[in-house]
């Protein structure tokens, strides 16, 4: 999990006074309805049914065009589940999911224990903070996130090389962003569940989602490399990639009471 | 006690993600932090800011020094050369002396003329396209643009964090010694955004303090009648986007507005520079090609370039007289302040 790096010693001090409350409690007390459960969502970025290798491995898209991947990133914003008449919104989550940081491919939250039926998040980072100038942790635009002419975030990031296409070194390169007006490219996912799951409090549960890179090219539109090798600027390019690659997530499984 | 137990889990909770103000200074959360508040001067008669710049970033004194230290430094470039001051020269009112275009790292020239920088915590967006939407974004584009500072905020960090200086500064202005970007860019942007000019004759007349002069006086009823529409009192500009008539530069192909919303109607749009201290920036506009005041005035009388996206209050301007152009010219010399050139505040520490 992505933790934040600025740790004042008014917070140490804090977080230490929390732990030491929590342990008094957890000798005290046994874990009732009261407790949070931590939902953990394992990310396996895919294409079909391979796992993504950065750089070495070859894949074939859609449209049987090959390409290896050297960036692969996303974010994972503002999670939420599902349960009756409503949805449980996590506040302060802030993912970004990064091919190349294995330790990022894990997000890790505390909620309140219950049943619920769907996992949600965005993804992107939401308009207010695109906004809301200088932002620390995975929002900090030392992580190359962030386009500094045209200030805003790039919700999510894909470059590579192909045969096909047409750019210096056969390089591919999507930077997708735009928080607002018609080419706003922030999608919110919903991720259904099988069945009604428990989250027991004090437990851990954990979700494998999948992400299958190959949406990106073709699901309620089709880009070939060819055609579209780079797409890093705000616009309809952009708002049609983010409105594919919103199909890209599916629950592989749920594990309860994991640790 | 089973709600402290739930708000201390809250707190847990908040401290153990990301929050969006995280390290932002905000002065009571850390014990012991008592930094001097320091408040936005708002001169008599203008307008509020429309929105607060500093809402998520406190103004104090400390965050202010630490900013003014960090825009002098040449440091915060490639080569050391080329500081924020090194572009923005405060006996310039911040811009360019004499200068279309600025130097920047390695011989290379910027594509834009630098502006000034005074009274930013009135405007809603910042460079001449408006692609940058706030104050503490700003610096990521010189310190990043490789014909400008030509670094990284890496590297940067790296050095604030070796100085036996900057740690201390930025426990002061901070409450911890933690070196970020973030922080960089808030004490930046509270030295920038502090910088408000309000000392010129023209204000003086406003307050009552001094009168026009017959010449000043009928450049002030001309200004009026022909530039306020676009750069109205007291900022002098509405920070709009508008074509006044100039023509596409042919080296650099620059369609101001354009660039950011991709929208053709935006085409040759600029934002609308203030009108305060023409007299130590010129050359004036976006790309610096009107060198003289009397440029400018010739240019509004008969030089619009009338494309599909020009301003309609320009469609049909009427050529000024020569007596006019010198009344024009008075008053807006009336719009200068030396006070702000020399302020001892912000000069280099
Ligand atoms: C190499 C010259 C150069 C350097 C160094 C430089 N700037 Fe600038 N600055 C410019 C130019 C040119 C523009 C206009 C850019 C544009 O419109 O695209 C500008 C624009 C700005 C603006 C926007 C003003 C407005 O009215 O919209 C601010 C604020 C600013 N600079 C602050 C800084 C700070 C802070 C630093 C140091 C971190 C800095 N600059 C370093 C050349 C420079
Ligand atoms: C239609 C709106 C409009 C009107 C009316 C207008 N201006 Fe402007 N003015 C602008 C814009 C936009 C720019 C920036 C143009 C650029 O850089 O491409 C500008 C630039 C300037 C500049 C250059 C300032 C600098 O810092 O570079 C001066 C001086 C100026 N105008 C003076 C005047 C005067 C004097 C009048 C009245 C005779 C006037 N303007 C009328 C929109 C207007």
């Amino acid at each position: 999990m992505m933790k934040p790096k600025v740790f004042n010693r008014g917070k140490a001090f804090l977080l230490a006074a929390v732990v030491f409350t929590g342990l008094s409690f957890k000798e005290a007390r046994t874990k009732t309805t009261q407790d949070p459960a931590t939902l953990r969502i394992v990310f396996s970025n895919k294409v079909g049914a391979r796992d993504l290798v950065l750089r070495d491995s070859t894949y074939e898209n859609p449209f049987g065009e090959s390409y290896t991947v050297t960036r692969f990133r996303y974010y994972v914003t503002d999670i939420f589940l599902g349960t009756t008449g409503r949805q449980e919104r996590i506040r302060h989550t802030y993912f970004l999911i990064d091919q190349g940081i294995p330790a990022s491919w894990v997000a890790e939250v505390k909620i309140p224990a219950g049943s619920y039926h769907s996992l949600g998040f965005l993804l992107g980072v939401d308009s207010l903070l695109n906004v809301s100038g200088a932002q620390t942790g995975v929002l900090d635009p030392m992580r190359d996130m962030f386009w500094t002419w045209n200030s805003g975030y790039v919700m999510a990031k894909m470059e590579g090389n192909s045969p096909a296409s047409t750019q210096v070194n056969q390089k591919f390169e999507y930077h997708i962003g735009g928080y607002s007006g018609p080419h706003k490219v922030l999608q919110t996912i919903r991720l259904p569940f099988d069945k009604v799951q428990e989250f027991h409090g004090g437990e851990t549960c954990t979700i494998y989602v999948d992400a299958d890179l190959n949406a990106w090219w073709k699901s309620v539109h089709e880009f070939r490399i060819s055609e579209h090798p780079v797409i890093t600027t705000p616009g309809l390019l952009a708002r049609e990639m983010s409105e594919n690659y919103a199909h890209m997530f599916h629950i592989d499984k749920i594990v309860p009471d994991s640790h | 006690m089973k709600k402290l137990w739930v708000i201390l889990l809250l707190v847990a909770g908040a401290i153990g993600t990301f929050s969006w103000d995280e390290a932002g200074g905000h002065p009571h959360k850390t014990p012991h932090f008592h930094p001097t508040p320091l408040k936005l001067t708002i001169p008599r008669g203008w307008p509020q800011p429309p929105t607060n710049i500093f809402a998520h970033n406190p103004l104090t004194e400390e965050g202010f020094q630490l900013g003014r230290k960090l825009f002098y430094d040449g440091r915060l470039s490639r080569d050391g050369n080329f500081p924020c001051a090194s572009c923005h020269e405060q006996f310039a009112a911040f811009a360019t002396y004499d200068h279309d275009l600025s130097h920047g790292f390695n011989n290379q020239f910027t594509t834009r003329n630098a502006p000034p920088l005074f009274n930013l915590a009135w405007a809603r967006s910042y460079n001449w396209d408006g692609g940058v939407n706030h104050l503490e974004l700003q610096p990521l584009v010189p310190i990043t643009a490789p014909n400008e500072m030509a670094e990284t905020l890496d590297s940067v960090l790296a050095r604030l964090r070796k100085d036996p200086v900057y740690p201390r500064m930025f426990k002061a202005a901070f409450g911890t010694p933690i070196i970020n970007s973030q922080r960089m860019l808030k004490a930046l942007a509270q030295f920038v955004g502090s910088l408000v000019s309000y000392n010129s004759k023209y204000d003086k007349v406003m307050r009552g303090e001094a009168t026009f002069n017959s010449a000043e006086a009928r450049g002030y009823a001309l200004y009026k009648a022909r530039c306020s529409t676009c750069h109205p009192e007291p900022l002098f500009t509405d920070y709009s986007y508008r074509n006044d008539g100039l023509s596409l530069n042919p080296y650099l192909k620059d369609v101001g507005r354009m660039r950011i919303t991709g929208d053709p109607a935006d085409s040759l749009k600029f934002k609308v520079p203030s009108l305060r201290n023409l007299s130590v920036t010129f050359p004036y506009t976006h790309d610096g090609r009107l060198y003289s005041l009397y440029n400018v005035i010739d240019h509004y009388s008969k030089g619009i370039h009338v494309g599909p996206t020009l301003d309609s209050s320009l469609r049909k301007a009427v050529p000024f007289t020569e007596q006019e152009k010198d009344d024009i010219v008075y008053f807006l010399h009336a719009l200068n302040d030396t006070t702000f050139e020399k302020d001892k505040r912000y000069a280099q520490p």
